[in-house]
């Protein structure tokens, strides 16, 4: 407990997400470098959709951390407004971008992949339709933040609205059983017959770890600015910029 | 028990009443058909309304595929029964015999379905061909695909 | 202790009374949102086509779009003359627990917008070439869901009334919420009208409200003490 008291105090939380971040951020690079050469150029290709399918190395991890920074800020912020811990509002609004930027990327990369392989850039399908409702909720996390003067109500108010989204997560999950459409259904976490063959998963699971570690770098690095901002006026604050 | 207390069980057991009811209905509704998702068995047997968009679903039957300049026509089962499905227009890369596609369209007045548009369905398997015709051999796929479609 | 629950009760309906009081003293604003209900559904002939089996095939999402965005113009009011003069911060004080207050408020917004688009809906269904029988369906979906769209739309009113310029952002904020609602609705319609069984549809729509009614007092009253402080 102890622990988190003290890197819950801005100023430590500062230093140690400062030595943090490059460790992070240069285990992101091995991971993707690793995870990308296995995925383009070890993994074969697949018996039905060729080389095409090497997309889903991006796409899969890019859909799952989009899901998972969601929860991650949710869970961020529900902590923010229970116990009234400025850094967990922090952390879920430094949040908000960088799962906006993932799902995205997840809805270029299913588009970029849906038009050879179903034959069409975009289908009004329910996994596909909740990925954009998604992206509209962080769009709106991140635009009710940014309308408040005060950073504080801001944090709360976007929090909320965090909170309330987390019923559209199931909604998102569980779609594909419920409409029974074009997307197919989920393919690792059926563990009993794993429907991937081994040399497929493997980057896969890379890149899924790569994308997970590039999300703890971002979100240490962005809330670190975050939290030197709101401390401005505090005396380590301005110690530590006058060293520089 | 103070009043606080007693407060908070009562917005702990309304809530709890709220959210059963909600799942109870949820588990009804899903008894139920949400989709105008049809199967081909169900165009055979059913009286399903015409001149509305339907969506169907089943496998690509091998040897029906006929084309004809861009007109396509094929039969399409769900191992059970078989529907002729007519398309005009370009088919996705995944289209083949054996396949699993969705078409969505209407069904006329002969029983055949004018689709306006057809979506291979990719299954969620991922491998690579050696591995995928060493299964094909064990005759394992042709079942996976009645389990899947059925 | 048995005056608490009574309390509570008779907090609930002076709220309803009181805001009900007020909507219908201000006439142009309990018309506003009907006449543009009216409007954007006769729009869609206009634009797209009077063509009958056309006008039929998009009847259920022009009636359920149009309801939607009717009630999203009409969401502000729930809060914003309140929080305005001060009476919304007077109310936060009393000792009446801020979710049945907010529960009284939504219900009086619901019977002044969500109920009145339900009663002029066969109207304008009739105008949409929907045929008679049907109408039932449709009243049946609006009657279900728009107090579903009055309740989350409670939340983000909560969220925005203290800002300036709320009411894009007000929309932002609210329209991906509400979609599931409007595929459940605007589904159940046309599938009546193509002589489907929507029971599955009306039970979802009815989960919806059940949920939203017991969770987002709770969250427009949390969101009302950030907005207030």
């Amino acid at each position: 407990m102890n622990f988190f008291h003290r890197f819950a105090s801005p100023r430590e939380f500062f230093r140690i997400a400062g030595y943090t971040v490059p460790w992070l951020g240069g285990a992101t690079l091995i991971l993707i470098v690793v995870g990308l050469y296995l995925g383009l150029f070890v993994a074969p290709a697949d018996y039905q959709q060729g080389e095409s399918y090497r997309i889903i190395f991006i796409h899969v991890p890019a859909a799952w951390m989009s899901l998972f920074v969601y929860m991650s800020m949710a869970g961020a912020a529900a902590v923010g407004l229970i116990w009234k811990i400025k850094l967990a509002h922090v952390i879920a609004m430094s949040s908000a971008p960088i799962g906006a930027s993932f799902t995205l990327l997840a809805l270029i990369t299913g588009s970029l992949w849906g038009k050879p392989m179903w034959g069409t850039w975009w289908v009004w399908d329910a996994r596909l339709t909740s990925e954009l409702i998604l992206l509209f909720l962080y769009l709106g996390i991140m635009a009710l933040y940014a309308a408040f003067e005060e950073r504080r109500s801001g944090q709360q108010a976007a929090g909320i609205l965090a909170v309330v989204g987390v019923i559209n997560i199931p909604i998102i999950h569980y779609s594909v059983q419920w409409w029974n459409t074009l997307h197919q259904g989920a393919t690792v976490t059926k563990f009993s017959a794993p429907s991937i063959h081994l040399s497929m998963l493997i980057p896969l699971l890379i890149m899924a770890a790569a994308f997970m570690l590039f999300y703890a770098a971002t979100v240490l690095a962005r809330a670190r600015w975050e939290v030197l901002d709101q401390e401005r006026r505090s005396t380590w604050v301005n110690e530590y910029l006058e060293q520089l | 028990m103070t009043p606080t207390q007693r407060q908070r069980l009562l917005v702990v057991s309304v809530v709890f009443v709220g959210i059963s009811i909600a799942s109870g209905l949820t588990l009804l509704a899903f008894k139920e058909n949400l989709l105008y998702f049809v199967t081909p068995t169900e165009i055979k047997t059913t009286e399903l309304p015409k001149e509305r968009l339907l969506r169907v679903g089943g496998l690509v039957v091998e040897g029906t595929v006929q084309r004809d300049g861009i007109q396509v026509q094929f039969d399409l089962t769900d191992t059970a029964n078989a529907v002729t499905v007519v398309y005009s227009g370009i088919l996705p890369d995944l289209f083949r015999e054996g396949q699993g596609i969705i078409a969505n369209g209407k069904l006329t007045d002969d029983g055949t379905f004018m689709a306006s548009q057809v979506l291979a369905k990719h299954d969620e398997n991922y491998m690579p061909p050696e591995v995928a015709d060493a299964l094909q051999q064990a005759k394992n796929l042709p079942e996976k695909f009645k389990e899947k479609y059925r | 202790m048995e005056n608490t629950e009574s309390s509570v009760y008779s907090a609930f309906i002076a709220i309803f009374r009181r805001d009900l009081k007020l909507a219908l003293r201000r006439r142009a604003e309990l018309i506003n949102p009907l006449a543009f209900f009216v409007i954007v559904v006769s729009l869609f002939p206009l634009g797209l086509s009077a063509d009958p089996p056309t006008l039929l095939r998009i009847a259920p999402g022009v009636l359920w779009i149009s309801a939607l965005l009717a009630t999203l113009l009409s969401l502000e009011s729930i809060f914003r003359s309140d929080y305005e003069d001060g009476s919304l911060e007077q109310l936060a004080l009393s000792h009446h627990p801020l979710p049945v207050i907010v529960m009284g408020k939504v219900a009086a917004h619901w019977c002044t917008t969500g109920l009145l688009l339900t009663l002029l809906s066969p109207a304008l269904g009739v105008s949409l070439a929907m045929p008679m029988d049907k109408l039932g369906a449709l009243v049946l979906t609006l009657i279900v869901g728009t107090p579903t769209l009055s309740l989350i739309g409670s939340i983000g009113v909560a969220l925005t009334v203290g800002l300036r310029r709320g009411g894009i952002l007000l929309a932002l904020l609210i329209l991906p919420l509400y979609i599931p609602i409007l595929i459940f609705g605007a589904s159940a319609v046309d599938m009546a009208i193509a002589d489907l069984e929507v029971a599955g549809q009306l039970y979802l729509l009815t989960a919806m409200l059940v949920l939203s009614l017991t969770l987002a007092p709770f969250a427009t009253a949390i969101a009302l003490r950030v907005t207030l402080e």
